[in-house]
């Protein structure tokens, strides 16, 4: 699942210097709506393979008393 | 466009070359994420400083880049830029005052690099919110091809693109009929426009059928 989701990072990364190299109708296009929906499946695969991995989880503990 | 007369006379406003940080800030954010998100496609797993750099900097760099998508959209060499666009930026260079458009922009009464956004977006920071849902949804459409010519504007023009500049103008104020009572409260419910009756038509209708003739 990382792996999937540093691809789609890297995907969006791609798309990102495409915008850089040559921004018009066409590239802002792929940018709105392949590059933004590409990072934020990656973000999300991320979170959910950190979730699974119980990350995130609220465990009821607290730091220990300090006193 | 036509090729402009070159000189220095007609660069405005003279600028000395600076760095673009706009169009530079996205890649100097976005190289060191695509080295992390490279190594954890290559391993599989990253360290845990490593994911959140890998996390946080994709994410800080299409911020930048959307920044400099939203500044640079503003130009009208953007807007032409889409094939159905094109004429009606092509037909601002029209000095014969067949269109407001042109006539403003011939006129230099816009600045002529964002002519498109000055006119089509309102006022404060809603009205450049607005128009840039807009912009989106044109993009949107112009890729799915679900658009009729002639193009239409989506609801009625926001008058007060236009009182922003001429509501204190003295010029404005004198025209006889501006100051008639129904005419301007029949604007400002806009059931009145100031184009097709009294002023010329925002753009050529040759403009808006894709550069055909209208049938």
């Amino acid at each position: 699942m990382t792996r999937a989701a540093c691809l789609l990072g890297l995907i969006a990364l791609a798309i990102l210097m495409l915008i850089e190299v040559r921004l018009d109708g066409a590239t802002a296009t792929i940018f709105s709506f392949v590059g933004i929906p590409a990072l934020a499946v990656a973000v999300g695969l991320y979170l959910l393979h950190r979730w699974r991995a119980g990350a995130f989880h609220f465990t009821g503990a607290s730091r220990p008393p300090t006193s | 466009m036509s090729p402009a007369p070159a000189g220095p006379l007609f660069i405005s406003p003279p600028v000395e070359p600076t760095v673009d940080w706009l169009r530079l800030l996205p890649i100097l954010v976005a190289l060191p994420a695509a080295a992390i998100l490279t190594w954890g496609l290559v391993r599989g797993r990253l360290p845990p400083a490593a994911a959140v750099a890998g996390l946080v900097l994709p994410v800080a760099a299409y911020a930048l880049g959307m920044l400099m998508v939203m500044e640079k959209s503003k130009e009208a060499q953007f807007c032409g830029s889409c094939h159905v666009m094109e004429p009606v930026v092509k037909s601002l260079d029209a000095t014969d005052g067949s269109s407001l458009a042109a006539i403003h922009y011939t006129r230099g009464l816009v600045p002529t690099g964002e002519a498109c956004y000055t006119c089509h977006s309102g006022y404060g920071i809603w009205g450049t919110f607005d128009a840039k849902m807009a912009g989106t949804m044109h993009m949107l459409r112009t890729a799915t091809g679900i658009y009729d010519l002639p193009l239409k504007l989506n609801g009625s023009f926001d008058i007060n693109s236009c009182l922003g500049c001429h509501a204190g103008a003295a010029s404005f104020r004198a025209v006889e009929a501006h100051q008639a009572p129904d005419l301007q409260e029949a604007l400002l419910n806009h059931t009145m426009s100031c184009t097709g009756t009294c002023h010329p038509a925002a753009h050529p209708e040759t403009a808006l059928t894709g550069g055909n003739a209208p049938t």
